[in-house]
């Protein structure tokens, strides 16, 4: 009788907190869609930023014409004349996906444009992600725990800021699959199921299919499996989950054109490798060392290990050199050292977001989650176990990278969400517990029941009962004020991570907004209305040449042929533009006339005060082209005389004669900002520019946008015929020029008197 | 075709009948005008009235009516041939619509002195009048006809020089290597601006718009006195003979009118080899191609097919990857090459520039693309191993299997031996 009433209340507790656990998903998901709507409340529902639109056009592609001709699909428009493989050279993750949704949505006839799938694609995935952190997180810890890091995720800003609706970008759905992946990894090992792993592989084909961090991941679970095997936490359920996830993982995402070869074919997929091989060999020693005797084990061991060893050194660096497998890339190296890249590859250090971070945006991207993931790893090498292992080298990891890189924050920002949930649930366990009443603890032990049925680490529950006698020593008024101040803390998570999303990164790219004195928002649609010249009013196979941000959306908003674009795959296209833009007018008019371009199209932000124009980012275009070009092109023939890059007074001859000088700044002398100001006032720059009265030669103007934010420029065709100018005239041209008659008499010179005709 | 023929007064008529009745024999309509008319004008609501344009005025300062340098120019740019014969009495308009395309003549009152090759019998003791050889002419036969053939050419007149930039100029007839440019008349006090084969007696100029244009210091070349005259060179070497002007002006009026020397391109063409029509998604990597082009010539006014054997194709994304000379069977020019194994955005192109032809440029843009995944070869050879070695993996695991399951193991002494030292660990 007393055994089905405890049974029923089990059970009805089991439901409750199933519901609750549900209700706390739900929500999370909610308001991590709700708080990313911010760019399409106040602007519309487009792509907002610049990089997703290939994403759009080559997801748009892929709905209007099928999934092969997608794979297949060669875009004469891009890198023109290269082309683009697009089928061969993208993720085809984020299109795919959204195309099923779409198709999904379309058999349930309700039709919406791809463009909306696309716009609300990456909100709708920070819920999946969030419950991929919680399961992730149940199985390193527990469920609360889960709850804790799966509320965190939904809007802490480092993801945010790449999931944005609007931002139609490969993270977006990438930083679910890496999750998930996880959580599987993590459930396989646990369980040592050929089942789970085959599903982490599955997962970890998504991933790679979506995005290229993917190597994060092959490189992160041999680093555990490696880690675990030198920790002699060596089981036959690694052995089972790691080798076939490796074996079906490989070949799953070899299925990836884009991928090909490479899980077998560079230095970057090779650890994954060995440690497969270095596991059956530990595999092998278990297996042998109940088998024979002591001293043939260590004969074995000692000398089977080294000749191996020895020989797979030799073998990998042969196979280096052979051409068979390839180096490291530059990309890698960067990771290491960070001044790598600006010597040796300037493409990958002039993107912003490739810079180091600063601390300032570990606090912004993270707040309080900064501060508590340090206690959630503590508390997990304190407690660690085989699982609890893979978090912190993620957690280290991350951190790591996140270090050197700006945009690997991305990476980092789950470990944090799923260590600081750790933190505050074990902080919460421990300091409301005790203030409840004996029912609430034996419903803790319930749940600690519940644990053990999929968390078999049973030493867990006795060690934390063990530290239960530790912290009973803190009074009961420390424990309400500590949690009164973390909740706190909660709560100005919340506001922070709102306040960020809101007005750091909900800020479209596409439009540009300032506000007046009245606090009236002003927003600067240059970009759209530049673009739908382009598209409106010149030829359809017009060939615009522009520096690579901008390719994508030339070519997704204007449809027109592009010279390079943000697939910043071949350097020295890239370099060849740079060259162009930093040439003199003649020179450049060559280069272009070799790529046929027809419109030239420049970003200025010097009316407006927009600091990311292509002013700004010239020193790269030098220096991308001279790292080709090193015979024509000189960085430091751009720069003063004292050394400083600057485009006012001190500007060298170079730059003022430089086509991206002369494209910016033409007719920029007779504007006037201000009364009190002089003509040609730089707002980005804060100075008079060096150079007003510029004239072209070789192009012409052809549009400039209402605040001169974009300007197009027209290539002009060579003269027609040749002239003689003044100043090169073998013979001096004297007088005045002969004006028109307007219907008068002519005027014919008198014969002199000592010559006859 | 309407020609608009100025002279300083309307006795040009006169004085250059032969010329113009030569020019109008061939069909055109000549109307003479004085330069200084004040009803003059090339254009009407914009469209051009007169299809060329003879200046033999040498004195002109200021035309009259609309036309002006710049006019002339704004002719040229829409299709209008010029002709523009000057003289030692030179006006500053003729000297500034050579300016404006890439010429330069001497200033007035100077003229071309050659003290080894003027004329004794027409000379008047400057030694202006000079006899010029067929060795100082272009060897273009479009442009100046059958030199071999042609006489001796009388010129008295400016000098001229090409630009130094204008690299479409075409020295038509050079001057001798022991001509100068000077007043005949002053004392030479300083270094003449220009001598030697430096100095033009007839320049000429095709514009990217194939318009014709040839600047010459004489327009006594034209006379009927000229064209009459019989040389008598100084030097010894030259014989004299009726003079050739006539023949000359004819020729190079032909070339300037466009009467010869004009290509067009007819029809062209490429497709897969075994097919008819462009193939509508772009080649594929390595295919076999042909392509043809028909190009015609203007021959006495009629098109015919175009008989040159030297024209090339270019297969070209920013450099040539396929240059091939085309076959040429009765105007029709094909050939067949294989693509470039190299995917990109290609340009079949012809570009034909000969001394004498109007430019003839003819560009198809194409894309080569990548192969279908569906279009690479199922089996390779190379992959043999790979199949070998997926099935015996299956074969060994059916075995292994049946092994495994139907095996008893019956106890062997060795495995008792591990045992036992497996318990003395």
């Amino acid at each position: 009788m007393t055994s089905t009433t405890a049974a029923r209340t089990a059970s009805s507790r089991v439901g409750a907190t199933t519901l609750l656990t549900i209700v706390v998903l739900a929500l999370a998901w909610f308001v991590g869609f709700a708080s990313r709507l911010f760019a399409i409340v106040r602007f519309e529902s487009i792509i907002h930023e610049f990089d997703p639109w290939f994403n759009y056009r080559a997801t748009h592609h892929m709905v209007q014409h099928g999934f092969y001709k997608f794979l297949n699909w060669f875009d004469e428009r891009a890198w023109y004349p290269l082309g683009r493989i697009v089928g061969g050279t993208v993720y085809p993750g984020l299109m795919v996906t959204s195309g099923l949704i779409h198709w999904i949505l379309d058999s349930l006839n309700f039709h919406v444009h791809i463009r909306e799938v696309c716009v609300f694609l990456a909100p709708t995935f920070s819920g999946l992600t969030a419950i991929a952190t919680y399961l992730l997180t149940k199985e390193l810890w527990s469920p609360g725990a889960g709850l804790f890091a799966a509320c965190f995720i939904a809007i802490s800003p480092g993801y945010t800021s790449r999931s944005v609706a609007g931002s139609y970008d490969n993270e977006g759905i990438a930083i679910f699959a890496l999750q998930f992946t996880y959580y599987l990894w993590v459930k396989s090992l646990k369980t040592g199921s050929i089942m789970w792993a085959s599903l982490c592989a599955l997962s970890y084909f998504y991933m790679v299919s979506a995005w290229g961090g993917y190597v994060f991941i092959i490189n992160l679970i041999p680093l555990h499996a490696l880690a675990l095997i030198i920790m002699g936490r060596y089981s036959s359920r690694l052995f089972v989950s790691y080798t076939s996830f490796y074996c079906l993982a490989t070949i799953l995402s070899m299925q990836v054109p884009f991928v090909g070869f490479q899980p077998v074919r560079t230095s970057e997929h090779m650890p994954a490798f060995g440690v497969f091989g270095l596991l059956q060999i530990v595999a092998l020693m278990h297996y042998a060392r109940n088998r024979i005797t002591r001293q043939q084990f260590m004969t074995l061991f000692v000398g089977g290990l080294t000749i191996l060893g020895a020989l797979s050194v030799v073998v990998y660096f042969a196979l280096v050199w052979g051409g068979y497998v390839a180096p490291f890339s530059g990309r890698f190296y960067s990771l290491w050292d960070t001044g790598y890249a600006k010597i040796h590859i300037p493409i990958i250090a002039s993107v912003s977001e490739h810079q180091p971070t600063t601390w300032v945006s570990f606090f912004f991207d993270l707040h309080i989650t900064a501060a508590v993931f340090p206690v959630g790893l503590w508390y997990c090498i304190k407690k660690v176990n085989d699982e609890r292992v893979f978090i912190i080298l993620y957690a280290v990891s991350a951190v790591y990278f996140a270090g050197v890189m700006v945009r690997l924050m991305l990476t980092l920002t789950p470990a944090v969400c799923v260590l600081a949930g750790i933190g505050f649930s074990y902080t919460f366990e421990k300091y409301l517990k005790d203030e409840e009443t004996k029912e609430r603890s034996s419903s803790q032990s319930g749940t600690t029941k519940d644990e053990k049925l999929y968390d078999k680490a049973a030493k867990n529950v006795k060690s934390r009962n063990a530290n239960d006698g530790d912290e009973s020593g803190v009074s009961s008024n420390v424990r309400t004020i500590i949690s009164i101040i973390l909740v706190i803390f909660l709560l100005m998570f919340v506001v922070h991570a709102t306040y960020v999303t809101s007005n750091a990164y909900s800020h479209p790219s596409v439009v540009l907004q300032s506000s007046t004195n009245n606090g009236d928002r002003i927003i600067m649609d240059d970009f759209r209305e530049a673009y739908h010249w382009l598209r409106e009013n010149t030829a359809d196979d017009a060939r615009v040449m522009s520096w690579w941000d901008y390719g994508y959306q030339i070519a997704g908003m204007a449809n027109r042929t592009t010279l390079v674009d943000n697939n910043t795959w071949n350097n020295s296209h890239i370099a060849l533009v740079g060259k162009a833009m930093s040439s003199n007018e003649s020179a450049a008019y060559e280069i272009m006339t070799e790529l046929d371009v027809d419109y030239i199209l420049v970003i200025f932000g010097g009316v407006i005060g927009y600091s990311g124009d292509d002013i700004n980012k010239f020193l790269w275009m030098v220096r991308i082209a001279q790292g080709e070009h090193p015979k024509d092109i000189r960085e430091e023939n751009y720069f003063t005389s004292t050394g400083e890059y600057s485009t006012g007074a001190g500007a060298s001859e170079t730059m003022l004669n430089c086509l991206m000088y002369k494209m910016s700044y033409y007719r920029f002398g007779e504007t006037r900002v201000g009364y009190n100001q002089a003509g040609g006032f730089d707002r980005t720059r804060g100075y008079v520019i060096g150079k007003k009265d510029i004239t072209l030669e070789y192009i012409e103007e052809a549009y400039t946008t209402e605040n001169w934010l974009v300007r197009i420029y027209k290539r002009k065709k060579l003269p027609n015929r040749p002239t003689v100018k003044s100043e090169e005239a073998t013979i001096p041209i004297k007088g005045k020029k002969a004006t028109q008659g307007k219907n008068k008499k002519g005027v014919i010179r008198p014969a002199p008197t000592a010559s006859k005709a | 075709d309407r020609v608009l023929v100025l002279g300083e007064t309307a006795a040009v008529k006169d004085t250059h009948s032969v010329f113009l009745n030569s020019v109008k024999e061939r069909g055109h309509e000549l109307t003479v005008r004085a330069a200084d008319d004040s009803q003059l004008a090339l254009f009407k609501h914009g469209q051009l009235i007169f299809d060329h344009l003879f200046i033999l005025a040498p004195g002109v300062q200021v035309f009259g009516g609309s036309l002006s340098p710049s006019e002339i120019s704004k002719f040229v740019d829409a299709g209008g041939n010029v002709l523009v014969a000057a003289g030692s009495n030179i006006g500053d308009a003729l000297r500034e619509i050579a300016a404006e395309h890439g010429f330069e003549f001497e200033e007035a009152g100077t003229s071309v002195i050659d003290h080894h090759n003027y004329d004794q019998t027409l000379d008047s003791g400057d030694h202006t009048t000079l006899v010029v050889g067929k060795d100082q002419l272009i060897s273009a036969e479009l442009i100046v006809g059958n030199s071999a053939k042609l006489h001796p050419v009388l010129f008295k007149g400016i000098g001229l020089v090409a630009g130094k930039t204008n690299n479409l100029a075409l020295s038509i007839v050079r001057a001798s290597g022991t001509a100068y440019s000077y007043d005949p008349k002053a004392v030479r006090a300083t270094n003449p601006s220009i001598a030697g084969s430096r100095t033009l007696l007839v320049g000429g100029l095709q514009s990217r718009n194939n318009a014709r244009i040839v600047f010459t210091g004489s327009s006594e070349l034209f006379s009927n006195t000229f064209f009459s005259a019989k040389t008598n060179s100084v030097n010894p070497s030259v014989q004299g003979a009726q003079s050739g002007n006539a023949d000359f002006a004819t020729a190079i009026t032909r070339w300037v009118m466009k009467e010869s020397g004009v290509l067009r391109v007819k029809t062209v063409n490429h497709h897969k080899k075994g097919e008819t029509v462009p193939p509508v998604e772009g080649y594929f990597i390595t295919e076999d191609v042909v392509y043809t082009i028909e190009i015609e010539e203007l021959k006495n006014g009629k098109w015919v097919p175009f008989q040159g054997k030297d024209v090339q194709l270019e297969f070209v994304r920013i450099d040539p990857f396929v240059r091939a000379t085309l076959k040429n069977s009765n105007g029709r020019l094909s050939v067949a090459f294989k693509l470039p194994d190299v995917l990109g955005v290609f340009k079949f192109l012809v570009d034909y520039r000969r001394v004498g032809y109007t430019h003839l440029y003819d560009v198809q843009q194409v894309s080569v693309r990548p192969l279908w995944h569906t279009q690479y070869e199922r089996f390779i050879r190379s992959a043999y191993p790979y199949y070998a070695s997926s099935f015996s993996m299956m074969a060994g695991l059916v075995l292994f299997s049946i092994v495994y399951l139907y095996h008893k193991d019956t106890p062997v002494k060795g495995a008792k031996v591990l045992d036992s030292e497996k318990k003395k660990n």
